[in-house]
């Protein structure tokens, strides 16, 4: 049970902002290490791109041709938030799925490249890939199992949450980093301002994690800093139908509306990539409506025939900036330290996926730990965390 | 879009003793936390709201949207300018319009529930009753489909088979898996007017759910339901069943509660 795991305290405070799930999972490791930890996030816990996100808990597959690290390092990410946190993934596997004879000749590179990774994919008969689930288009030409799985984008990130509060983690959700104090070369307090109060309060801290996401700029600017991270929207359209189990992919190299999730009774396909200044107010574009559906089509025909259940964007936080529509830049993730800026004690974690949001933490928390010299090792792997609801249950009326 | 098809609206937006209005006008399609989230952008002083996924799953988006509890990520500016109900099974009657043809969309905090600021609440009381531990997989339906295959990977996390059963404290389904259908957002807690101490219609549903799912839990269960504030104080008042976004009919849990109860006392 959670309730027997202990930190051991060492009384150094860490500021976080953003309370998505790497900010979730910073407060969860910084906390196993016996920190101090209080996190501000300006909205509802996992209001930016967290709760938005497609839901796919990525064997790395899509990535595998691209980048083995960053596939074998969702491979194991996904295998320990299955042990960790079971309650909030839908695992049923995924098929990546040729349906032209360019897709069908990447197969063997395809399976190649995650075997390779450590991801045991699998070539199977197209008609034993269609018995598992018949809405895979039936002129598919090659259909390969991948260790694919959906996820709840919301509660997985919140029982990191609980779990950091359980070890003494302050959370606190409804608060906006107005302000970053700088002297002296170091970050030595956030300025805070939560949601309906008159005035605003200063919170010192010996160490800040901007968590910030594709808001790492503006948050960066705060303490007059440039921190180079594009926002880059995409679209995602849910469907009312459960048209699969399995997450349903394109066996192409990734692009847009090349993967189903299914989730509850919905389906949803996405996502398309533009290039934004402004991650804040992301009205999706109508044309991505029709063009995903459309897309969405060619993998399970019919999937456009089902009713429209909600139209949403939400953008990625890539690092690096904007040179076109966002596909050059990288898609791993990257703990900024910024002493070399002038401002030290204070990264940016920004980057990389919903998936991989456990070893963020931990490469960020080691981050932490080595400028303090703590010499605590990373224990997130190793509890079961509590469930999302003890967030809400216990979070005082 | 044309102009023609633009939805003039008023948003008021409950703040403490007051609103906050804003006039917009926007395309049919767009609902109405993207219309907020369209305001904050502008630099608006917008109430606190609350939101996460913006497509009907996290639960956090309720408000009592013109009088009937709705998740705001839901509900278009489409649905308020038609004919719909002010409260929980009210007949649908035409929304109300200013001087200037606007709809009026007033947005208040769930009732139940304490509020943090604006109509952002703390949903404290969905989640107290529902039994911490009460699984939240439940299976898929197959329709026929084969079963799934084997699973190499999971063989690391004891989950070689697709649905390998129990894995520490948590639970789940032997083969195909999905979530319950209920996304705790507490639409049906805030619609229901019971005032005894009641652990309310999400808490009870999801009672049932467990007890439907895990045979050896029923009991347990069952006791939960047999408490004071258990299925007693429901008045069948059905709201909740009326306001729920995921049909799943808590009314209809609570009665098949009463059902398998009585069944044991015979
Ligand atoms: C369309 C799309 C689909 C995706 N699909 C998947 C997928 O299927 N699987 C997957 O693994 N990943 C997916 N991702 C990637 C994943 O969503 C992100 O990598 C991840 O959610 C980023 O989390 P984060 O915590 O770093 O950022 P965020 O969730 O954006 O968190 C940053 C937080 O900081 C807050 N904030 C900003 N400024 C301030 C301030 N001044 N003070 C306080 N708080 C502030 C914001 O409100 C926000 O909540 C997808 C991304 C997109 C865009
Ligand atoms: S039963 Fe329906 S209304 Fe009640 S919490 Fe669940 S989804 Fe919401
Ligand atoms: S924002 Fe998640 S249900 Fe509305």
């Amino acid at each position: 049970m959670f309730d027997q795991v202990a930190a051991k305290p060492n009384r150094i405070r860490v500021c976080i902002i953003g309370g998505g799930g790497t900010g979730a999972a910073v407060a969860y490791d910084l906390s196993l290490r016996g920190f101090s930890v209080m996190l501000l996030e300006r909205g509802e816990l996992t209001s930016g791109t967290t709760g938005r996100h497609h839901g796919q808990l990525h064997s790395g597959a899509r990535y595998a041709v691209g980048d083995r690290a960053i596939a074998r390092e969702c491979m194991e990410e996904a295998l320990v938030l299955r042990r960790i946190v079971p309650d909030a993934i839908e695992y049923n596997g995924g098929v990546f799925v040729a349906i032209d004879d360019e897709e069908a000749d990447r197969a063997p590179s395809f399976i190649a490249a995650c075997l390779e990774s450590g991801i045991p994919a699998r070539e199977v008969p197209v008609a034993e890939a269609r018995s598992w689930e018949p809405a895979i288009n039936p002129v598919a030409r090659r259909t390969v199992w991948v260790p694919d799985g959906s996820f709840d984008a919301f509660r997985l990130p919140l029982s990191f949450f609980a779990a950091a509060r359980d070890l003494g983690a302050t959370i606190r959700p409804f608060t906006e980093a107005v302000g970053l104090e700088v002297s002296g070369g170091r970050a030595r307090a956030v300025v805070a301002w939560a949601a309906g109060d008159s005035s605003e309060e200063r919170i010192e801290c010996d160490y800040v994690v901007s968590a910030s996401g594709a808001w790492a700029g503006a948050v960066g600017a705060l303490a007059g800093l440039d921190v180079p991270i594009t926002p880059a929207p995409g679209t995602l359209v849910a469907v009312r139908s459960r048209v699969s189990d399995m997450v349903l992919s394109r066996l192409s190299l990734p692009g847009d509306g090349d993967i189903i999730v299914p989730q509850r009774g919905l389906s949803i396909i996405g996502t398309t990539q533009r290039v934004a200044l402004d991650p804040d107010c992301l009205i999706p574009h109508d044309d991505d409506t029709a063009f995903l559906l459309a897309r969405a089509d060619e993998l399970a025909p019919g999937f456009s025939s089902n009713a429209i259940h909600a139209v949403w964007s939400a953008a990625r936080p890539l690092s690096g900036r904007a040179i076109d529509d966002g596909r050059n830049l990288s898609r791993d993730f990257m703990v900024l330290d910024h002493s070399a800026d002038g401002v030290a004690g204070m990264a940016t974690l920004t980057g990389g996926k919903a998936t991989v949001l456990r070893a963020m933490a931990e490469k960020a928390a080691d981050r932490v730990c080595s400028e303090f010299g703590i010499d605590e090792p990373c224990r997130t792997r190793n509890f079961v965390l509590p469930s999302w609801r003890d967030w809400y249950a216990e979070a005082g009326l | 879009m044309n102009r023609a098809s633009m939805i003039p609206l008023v948003l008021c937006v409950r703040s403490g003793a007051s609103f906050a209005s804003f006039r917009l006008e926007t395309e049919p399609q767009r609902t109405v936390l993207d219309l907020l989230e369209r305001l904050r952008a502008d630099d608006e002083r917008v109430p606190a709201y609350r939101h996460s996924c913006h497509h009907g799953s996290c639960g956090t988006c309720g408000a009592v949207i013109s009088g009937l509890p709705s998740l705001m990520c839901l509900t278009t500016a489409a649905d308020l300018s038609a004919p719909r109900p002010r409260r929980p099974g009210g007949p649908a009657v035409d929304p109300e319009r200013d001087s200037g043809g606007a709809v009026i969309v007033t947005l208040e905090p769930l009732a139940r529930m304490s509020v943090v600021s604006g109509i952002a609440v703390r949903p404290g009381p969905v989640f107290a009753g529902i039994p911490r531990d009460a699984s939240y997989l439940a299976a898929a339906d197959d329709s026929g489909r084969s079963p799934l295959p084997p699973d190499p990977a999971g063989a690391r996390v004891g989950q070689g088979n697709v649905g390998s059963g129990h894995e520490g404290d948590s639970w789940r389904p032997i083969g195909r898996a999905r979530f319950e259908a209920c996304i705790e957002c507490g639409l049906c807690v805030a619609a229901c007017p019971v005032s005894l101490p009641f652990i309310g219609p999400a808490a009870l549903a999801a009672v049932n759910r467990e007890r439907q799912k895990r045979p050896e839990r029923a009991a347990a269960m069952l006791a939960i339901a047999a408490a004071p504030d258990g299925v007693e104080p429901c008045g069948r008042f059905l709201a909740c069943s009326r306001v729920c976004p995921q049909a799943v009919y808590p009314g209809k849990h609570i009665q098949l509660l009463r059902n398998v109860l009585a069944d044991g006392q015979r």
